[in-house]
């Protein structure tokens, strides 16, 4: 029975190095610009004189064309990022009940000659306007709770299967 | 010998008579409190299900079965889950038009939007709270238990 | 080489962590003949995944995800909180799966009598030798 373990260890050993080659690309621990946090690179254009416009609120042509081919939503207004100099913020218009009919929704930065477009991640909505929208100070609670509270309806359905499928298996009495 | 072996059982009888009332007063303040700070429902089910182990541990199993009877635990543990699904059937009766499961904003606790919201939450943590104490209890005496084999089973 | 060997195992330590307990508990789980000590190695791969998944989202200069005015002040950032609450779900599904698993063992013990995986094995086929028919 040697023969078997021998072999799984050269084949962890194997498995090691593979995942050593993975992880050498994922970003550093602790990193506060990781992308995965803030926000997630769509694409770039060439800016033209846009910064007029964006300044001003309204969306210039080549942006909404560019967002169309590529189908993503249609903006509706532009507002500059508070705390930081050549970052807008776009918003998209939504629909909801009894929430403010706009989200924030894409950035872009301007480097140099190239305007940048980013999009922002689910978390940042948490961040900034969970404690109004729900009340509660703990943010994980309303993640599972009440964002995301059908998940937590299956994961209690998971227990309840757990203690049924015990019962089946260990009580043996004869008129079960 | 039976009189040593009472003797040692009486200090750790009277240590743990007097934790357990302790143990369960900390779960369901790690419950209640779960929208406040760290906790929530499953972490407090679990912290209530360990003073009914350290019960069983040191009295016998046969008085833990009298102290929780199997025919009470396993209407809890169906319980928990009715009060879950039940907010979210009252939601969707209550918001008249617009049918929106588990939008915990349509039930008149107050009148404000945002306060009916963080009360449906605390609603919601007490439903899984007692699903989950009553499913490890109830795999707790499944694992621990032996029965005598029945005759041609 | 020695300054960018250990610039690198410095700055992503927890990768590497993660990916030795992966290995641990992958390697108990195939090469264990004990049933029980199946189920602890699945345990600790099970941990392994949790610890790198959380790691993911952690904040150099960052604080535990409750809203308090007084760490904002302070210049405190936010730790991710989306991980945290997907964690939560797989720990309880971790959790049902091994219960099952150790009632399962109960059963294989009542009926063979023994816990190791060679000798069930050469049970079952001493069955089949006397009945001369396949076992399931």
């Amino acid at each position: 029975m040697k023969g078997h373990k021998a072999i799984t260890l050269i084949l962890m050993i194997l498995l090691c190095g593979v995942l050593v080659y993975v992880a050498e690309d994922i970003p550093d621990f602790g990193d506060p610009k990781a992308p995965a946090i803030k926000y997630v690179k769509l694409f770039h254009l060439e800016a033209g004189a846009s910064e007029n416009a964006l300044n001003q609120g309204r969306i210039p042509e080549t942006i909404s064309i560019a967002l169309k081919e590529r189908k993503f939503p249609l903006p509706s207004r532009a507002e500059k990022t508070p705390g930081a100099e050549n970052d807008w913020d776009v918003f998209i218009p939504k629909e909801e009940a009894y929430y403010p009919k706009e989200e924030k929704f894409y950035r872009i930065k301007k480097e140099g000659e190239r305007l940048h477009l980013y999009r922002y991640a689910f978390v940042v909505r948490w961040i900034e306007k969970g404690f109004k929208e729900t009340g509660a100070p703990n943010m994980v609670t309303h993640g599972l709770a009440d964002y995301r509270g059908y998940d937590t309806l299956g994961e209690t359905v998971v227990i309840f299967t757990a203690g049924v499928s015990v019962i089946l298996l260990l009580r043996r009495r004869s008129r079960l | 010998m039976n009189s040593k072996k009472e003797e040692e059982n009486v200090v750790i009888e009277t240590a743990s008579r007097i934790m357990i009332p302790f143990i369960q007063l900390f779960a369901l303040y790690v419950i209640t409190h779960g929208a406040l700070g760290p906790g929530g429902g499953f972490q407090g089910g679990v912290v209530f299900a360990s003073s009914y182990f350290l019960y069983i541990v040191v009295f016998n199993i046969i008085e833990g079965k009298k102290r929780l009877p199997e025919s009470v635990y396993t209407t809890l543990s169906s319980t928990g889950l009715c009060i879950y699904a039940g907010v979210g059937l009252l939601s969707i009766i209550l918001s008249f038009g617009m049918a929106q499961y588990l939008n915990y904003g349509f039930i008149p606790f107050t009148s404000h939007f945002e306060k009916n919201r963080s009360l449906g939450i605390d609603l919601v943590e007490i439903g899984v709270g007692i699903t989950v104490m009553a499913v490890m209890v109830s795999i707790f005496f499944d694992l621990a238990g032996k029965e005598k084999k029945d005759k041609g089973e | 080489m020695v300054e960018w060997l250990t610039a690198e195992i410095s700055s992503k330590y927890n990768y590497w962590v993660s990916i030795l307990l992966m290995l641990i508990g992958f390697y108990a789980i195939i090469a264990k003949d004990n049933l029980i000590k199946k189920i602890i190695g699945l345990s600790i791969f099970q941990t392994a995944i949790f610890l790198f998944y959380i790691s993911l989202g952690v904040v150099r200069k960052g604080t535990a995800p409750i809203v308090s005015e007084e760490m904002i002040l302070k210049g405190y950032a936010y730790v991710n909180p989306l991980p945290h609450v997907l964690i939560l779900t797989a720990i309880v599904v971790a959790v049902a799966t091994t219960a099952v698993a150790l009632s399962l063992i109960i059963r294989l013990y009542e009926e063979y009598g023994t816990i190791e995986e060679t000798e069930i094995i050469g049970a079952i086929k001493r069955k089949e030798a006397d009945q001369d028919r396949p076992a399931f």
